[in-house]
């Protein structure tokens, strides 16, 4: 069993990506805290459960894709083949 | 119609015929049946609640209702997903909303003639989890694929992402039995045959019962067309640095004359826009990432691999730029289900707020689509200018033609709204920014809607410039099937058929 990991817990700190964005995580993005601050106020989330979340999301794509048809045809393994 | 007539002896009826356990009268389950994700006056909620809801589980239940309602006067909405992005399904006059959910079973698959009957309220995606494991599915493939209903396509005449290959709600129901607003039940289709995809035999009724909004009947059962599930999907996803080369190779993208092509999406610079805030395959994108073009192929693999060379060969040759296959694939798995996507949207300082998505869409040919892009920005941009509350969140334009996917576009703005800021000043202006949208689709020779329906507060003033003589035939057809204006009152002007009297 793997008990708790501060790590887990306490997301990086952000990079900025450009005047709106922020990067903690590779290929995930989120909008700079600074604009959700006077409406909509940011959450707070563990670093397990943003991954959690991505995870969830790249397997649901998965999923949509195994849903329509047996395989995908890759574009960059086409073009690569052409060159 | 005008007023309701929902008494307890109607209720102990409507118990009567659909059981105790199927009739709710609560605030809850009238108050959620209200609205759906079209544009909606929320500060106005209260004038939209059904009286009672039922939930019946046959069609002769349906029918004894509708008969109930003719009886007493009292207004009918039928609701399958509401999921629509017009408001067929919101309660005008209050009255009793029919909730088909319950009627979900699969009736009959036929592999040899290729068909499966179905009752309303079963969901594509469960379906096609069914249908799958036969070696065949049913493509009918709205945004809201995981959550909207047969029914509701039906009542909708839906639209489908994958149109151009298989076809869209109109083709891919073969038949279906509908309870009229007198309460008969009819089999409509093609000819008499209810698995005969072509007649020549009276008028084509099915039409007519496609895309009404609830205004002409309440579908009970259908039979849907199946394909041999595909082998193998492509999607690709190419960049320009401008409009006007993206809109061409759009146009050469659906002329290709490839049979598996199933779409061809353009997105616009507004749209990119948008996307660079929130979406993380967007984001990182080089600056001359100006607009995109999306494609998709289904089909066997012997067919798509070849074809899907000569796609890539096209987007290169006409200025696109292929993206990768992780934003191609991923992008486009994710467009099957826009109805999961989180939304907020900006106040013009930069500040997110909670917004609400609202789509306005049309018919339009694909040389009118940069003159109507122009013109319906600058709409919005004024709504805006004038209202911090709504967020212009781009176009896009999509092939909209059945098997053949070029000629015109389903075409679309979408309009970030806090709705929770709403008042009559801010609506009434909204209704006008919608009426101006469809007056522009008008002008340029389209259509108001090619997707969701055109009953929508604003532009449905303009139905009857856009359909002519054909005006006066809908409302003598409405007149004739439901002379009391029992079923949907209120709903596409339709009023009018009736301004005389009761027929």
């Amino acid at each position: 069993m793997i008990g708790f990991r501060l790590s887990a817990q306490r997301p990086p700190d952000p990079r900025r990506v450009n005047d709106v964005v922020v990067q903690r995580f590779d290929h995930v993005y989120e909008v700079d805290p600074a604009l959700m601050r006077d409406h909509f106020q940011q959450h707070d989330l563990p670093a397990w459960d943003t991954r959690r979340i991505v995870d969830s999301r790249w397997e649901h794509l998965a999923w949509m894709h195994a849903h329509w048809a047996d395989s995908v045809v890759s574009g960059e393994e086409l073009m690569s083949a052409e060159e | 119609m005008t007023a309701t007539m929902v008494t307890d002896p109607v209720i102990d009826e409507l118990i009567g015929i659909c059981g105790p356990d199927n009739v709710f009268a609560d605030r809850s389950s009238r108050v959620n049946r209200a609205r759906v994700p079209a544009p909606f006056p929320v500060h106005r909620w209260a004038e939209h609640v059904p009286d009672v809801v039922v939930l019946p589980t046959t069609a002769e239940q349906i029918s004894e209702v509708v008969k109930l309602a003719n009886r007493y006067r009292i207004p009918v909405v039928p609701r399958a997903g509401g999921t629509g992005l017009t408001d067929g399904a919101v309660p005008l006059r209050q009255g009793i909303v029919v909730d088909v959910k319950l009627m979900n079973k699969i009736l009959e698959l036929d592999l040899d003639d290729r068909t499966v009957t179905v009752q309303p309220g079963i969901n594509m995606l469960k379906l096609n989890e069914e249908l799958q494991k036969h070696g065949v599915i049913y493509p009918d493939d709205p945004a809201s694929y995981p959550c909207s209903l047969v029914g509701g396509r039906i009542g909708t005449s839906g639209w489908s992402l994958i149109g151009g290959r298989y076809g869209h709600t109109r083709d891919l129901v073969i038949s279906f039995q509908i309870v009229l607003p007198t309460g008969e039940l009819i089999w409509v289709g093609d000819g008499g045959g209810r698995k005969v995809r072509k007649s020549s035999t009276g008028y084509q009724l099915k039409h007519l019962f496609m895309g009404h909004q609830g205004t002409l009947g309440i579908v009970t059962e259908a039979v849907l067309e199946l394909v041999p599930r595909p082998e193998a999907e492509f999607a690709a996803f190419f960049s320009y640095p401008d409009y006007e080369t993206a809109w061409r190779s759009t146009g050469a993208l659906a002329k290709s004359g490839l049979a598996t092509l199933a779409g061809v999406v353009l997105f616009d610079e507004w749209k990119l826009a948008y996307l660079r805030r929130d979406d993380e395959a967007y984001i990182p994108q080089p600056d001359d990432v100006r607009c995109v073009v999306a494609t998709a192929m289904y089909g066997t693999t012997d067919e798509v691999r070849p074809g899907a060379k000569r796609l890539l060969r096209i987007g290169k040759d006409t200025g696109g730029a292929y993206l990768g296959d992780e934003i191609s694939q991923g992008d486009w798995a994710s467009r099957h289900d826009r109805y999961a996507t989180p939304l907020h949207g900006r106040l013009r300082d930069g500040q997110v707020v909670p917004m609400s998505w609202h789509c306005e869409d049309a018919s339009i040919n694909w040389t009118q689509l940069p003159a109507v892009r122009e013109k319906w920005h600058d709409i919005v941009a004024r709504l805006g200018d004038r209202f911090r509350i709504f967020d212009d969140w781009g176009m896009f334009a999509y092939t909209n033609g059945a098997f053949k996917p070029w000629g015109d576009y389903l075409t679309e703005i979408d309009v970030g709204i806090w709705e929770q800021e709403l008042d009559d000043e801010a609506w009434d202006a909204w209704v006008t920014a919608k009426r101006d949208i469809a007056a522009v689709s008008i002008a340029h020779g389209g259509s108001i809607s090619a997707c969701h329906g055109a009953c929508r507060e604003g532009e449905v003033d303009l139905v009857p410039e856009e359909l002519g003589g054909g005006w006066d035939v809908m409302k003598k057809v409405k007149r004739v099937l439901d002379p009391l204006n029992i079923m949907n009152p209120g709903k596409y002007l339709l009023d009018q058929a009736y301004e005389d009297g009761p027929s």
